[in-house]
């Protein structure tokens, strides 16, 4: 079956085209819209939105693609987002990543089989005064160790959402 | 008008005027990779920093605009230093394809490193980021992503000329490449193109992949007949075979040439090349056959048509009409040919796929002749006994001869080209193999040059027509194309 845009999607991205100069313009805060809804951007979505702003579809993509924050897959219950620029590397966070693989058992990009975690390694977080940092669905985790790293990890499993300190 | 100084030199250029342009005006040359004259500026593969004095850093002299004072060094210590850097960092992930790579001899890479960088690469073969090898990206051309170094003059190309967007940079940084459309082909009217522009080997033609080395290639300018248009045009050869036709970019015409265009070589090198006369649908030699057709044009006394072609080159209409008006002695030749014409795709194609009608009107002017309408009508009224043309140009009065069925004589390159019905065919080189004069949509008056031999015993359609004058009586005395082209005028 065709991906076709809901009207109420249609209606709310109509309001966001009106604030920006430019239809094309309102293309990131749309692809957030899109990711909201099913909890990832699918190919079709693309395609619609692309026929929505009247863009060729290689410039969705390419931006889609060119961001860590849109999911391309369905995700699991948590999204474990592990920074991997220069500050957070420096502080640490391969040594996160490595542990964090071998926990779960699979590798970035990749979702645990009881649907419960995603792992990827993403670009800035823009908090780098915190580094190492993990992002966590919405919510940012600072300045980690290996240690707090496991706390979180056990804390999720049972279905507790850990604090952010 | 901002004046400045690159290396020492004064200039006083336009506003707007970057410094790469500057230096060009110079003659002095700045290496560029995504850089194109016809294409935006898209500062994005570094290779042209220049140092401004004073100055706090290099600046990509592609994407700055010349201001009045400056003073711009292309060569200094600091710039060789960049150049070599960035070279390394291209140069990292690329792949030692080489011996392997079409693109190797005209490579932008090996020409670059060879000039700038001559340095041993400091990252070992292990740490190489990998990407998606050769695939084919459309029906002629193969993409080979782990080549690329992300110049995105292909993404630019078909976002601003061609506009059809099929290609984009997808993901970032070191895991970044150019992609299209999940099953979707990069198929545009001007494809090729794409392979002249990337200055890598990581889009290469199809057509052309392992047919030849480019060093070996020799090159002939000449003009594309794929339609009235006209393009410049360069063959590359080598032993008697054209291996690829290249534009040739000037300000009148073209900078791009289509896929139609470039492929038109193909027809040269055709398997159905006619090499011997056909009277019926058999096979003889040449000089039988024109001796036969000869005798039918005496028998006919008179009787005869002869009409010109715009797929033939200006010499060769005027040798046509030599034939007509001073050998066979008829008054019925027509070289009165009209076609609309104008860019049909605002790029390059003409609406008029025959490159010479504007040619053979000039025919026309100074030998004069009756109308297409007149001459129809004079075959459909059973006038001629036989009706002299080139192949292609017999699709004119298709449904004339059909109704009186005289004998049709044509000159044809290939045995495909030959009309149902044709009583005898002659085969005439191809303007790859004899030069020519045509003269395109804008008027301009453009000369082919021939890269390669005709097939033996092929001759240039002037000299047929000139040995058919021979042996009907009347000579012409054509020693050369130029003697068919007395009186004609070109504007």
């Amino acid at each position: 079956m065709a991906f076709k845009l809901s009207e109420e999607f249609k209606t709310k991205a109509e309001k966001l085209c009106a604030k920006y100069p430019r239809r094309d313009a309102a293309l990131i805060p749309l692809l957030h819209e899109l990711q909201k809804e099913a909890g990832y951007v699918a190919e079709e979505g693309m395609d619609a939105l692309a026929l929505f702003l009247e863009l060729p579809y290689s410039r969705v993509k390419a931006v889609a693609t060119f961001y860590t924050m849109f999911n391309r897959e369905p995700a699991g219950k948590y999204h474990l987002q592990v920074c991997r620029n220069i500050s957070c590397h420096m502080a640490g966070a391969e040594g996160l990543l490595e542990r964090l693989r071998a926990a779960l058992g699979i590798a970035e990009g990749e979702t645990t089989k009881d649907g419960l975690f995603t792992l990827s390694a993403v670009e800035c977080l823009g908090a780098c005064g915190s580094a190492p940092v993990m992002q966590v669905n919405d919510d940012y985790f600072e300045n980690l160790t290996g240690e707090k790293l496991d706390v979180i990890l056990e804390e999720l499993k049972h279905g507790k959402y850990p604090s952010q300190k | 008008m901002p004046k400045l100084t690159i290396d020492g030199k004064n200039i006083e250029v336009a506003k707007g005027t970057t410094l790469l342009e500057a230096a060009q005006q110079l003659g002095i040359y700045i290496p560029r990779y995504c850089y194109h004259p016809k294409l935006s500026v898209s500062g994005s593969c570094r290779m042209c920093l220049v140092e401004v004095e004073r100055g706090p850093k290099l600046v990509t002299a592609c994407s700055t605009e010349a201001a009045d004072g400056m003073a711009v060094l292309t060569a200094s210590d600091k710039v060789m230093a960049a150049r070599r850097d960035v070279l390394e960092f291209l140069l990292i992930n690329h792949p030692l394809d080489c011996p392997i790579c079409d693109q190797a001899g005209e490579c932008g890479l090996q020409d670059y490193y060879m000039k700038y960088s001559l340095r041993k690469s400091r990252f070992s073969q292990e740490d190489k980021v990998l990407r998606q090898k050769r695939r084919a990206a459309g029906p002629r051309l193969m993409l080979d992503n782990e080549r690329c170094i992300l110049c995105t003059r292909c993404v630019r190309f078909c976002s601003e000329v061609t506009k059809t967007f099929e290609l984009e940079v997808m993901e970032r940084s070191d895991h970044s490449f150019i992609d299209l459309k999940e099953g979707k082909a990069l198929d545009n009217d001007y494809s090729l193109n794409i392979a002249d522009l990337c200055p890598v080997g990581a889009f290469t033609s199809r057509d052309f992949r392992f047919k030849q080395r480019v060093w070996f290639l020799k090159k002939t300018p000449t003009i594309c007949l794929g339609c009235a248009t006209g393009c410049k045009i360069e063959a590359h050869h080598n032993e008697n075979t054209i291996y690829r036709l290249a534009p040739r970019p000037n300000s009148e015409t073209n900078t791009w040439l289509c896929d139609h265009g470039r492929l038109s070589y193909k027809a040269v090198q055709a398997g159905d090349r006619l090499a011997k006369g056909v009277i019926k649908n058999g096979l003889i030699d040449l000089e039988p056959a024109l001796r036969e057709a000869a005798t039918r044009i005496d028998e006919a006394k008179g009787a005869v048509a002869v009409l010109g072609s715009p797929w033939l080159s200006v010499e060769d209409n005027a040798a046509l009409a030599r034939l007509a008006k001073d050998a066979i002695k008829t008054e019925s030749y027509c070289f009165d040919l009209t076609a609309e014409q104008g860019i049909k795709d605002g790029i390059l194609i003409n609406k008029d796929p025959a490159p010479n009608t504007s040619g053979v009107k000039l025919v026309k002017e100074a030998l004069g002749g009756i109308s297409l309408e007149e001459l129809v009508r004079r075959i459909a009224a059973g006038q001629f006994k036989v009706v002299l043309t080139e192949a292609r140009a017999a699709l004119l009065i298709k449904d004339a001869l059909k109704t009186s069925g005289p004998r049709l004589i044509v000159f044809a390159c290939a045995k495909s080209e030959i009309p149902a019905g044709a009583y005898a065919t002659f085969p005439y080189a191809t303007y790859f193999e004899t030069p020519g004069t045509f003269v395109n949509y804008q008027g301009l008056r453009r000369r082919t040059e021939a890269p390669v031999e005709a097939p033996e015993g092929v001759k240039p359609l002037w000299a047929l027509v000139n040995k058919l004058a021979a042996y009907s009586g009347a000579g012409l005395r054509l020693d050369s194309a130029e003697d068919a082209l007395k009186e004609i005028i070109f504007k």
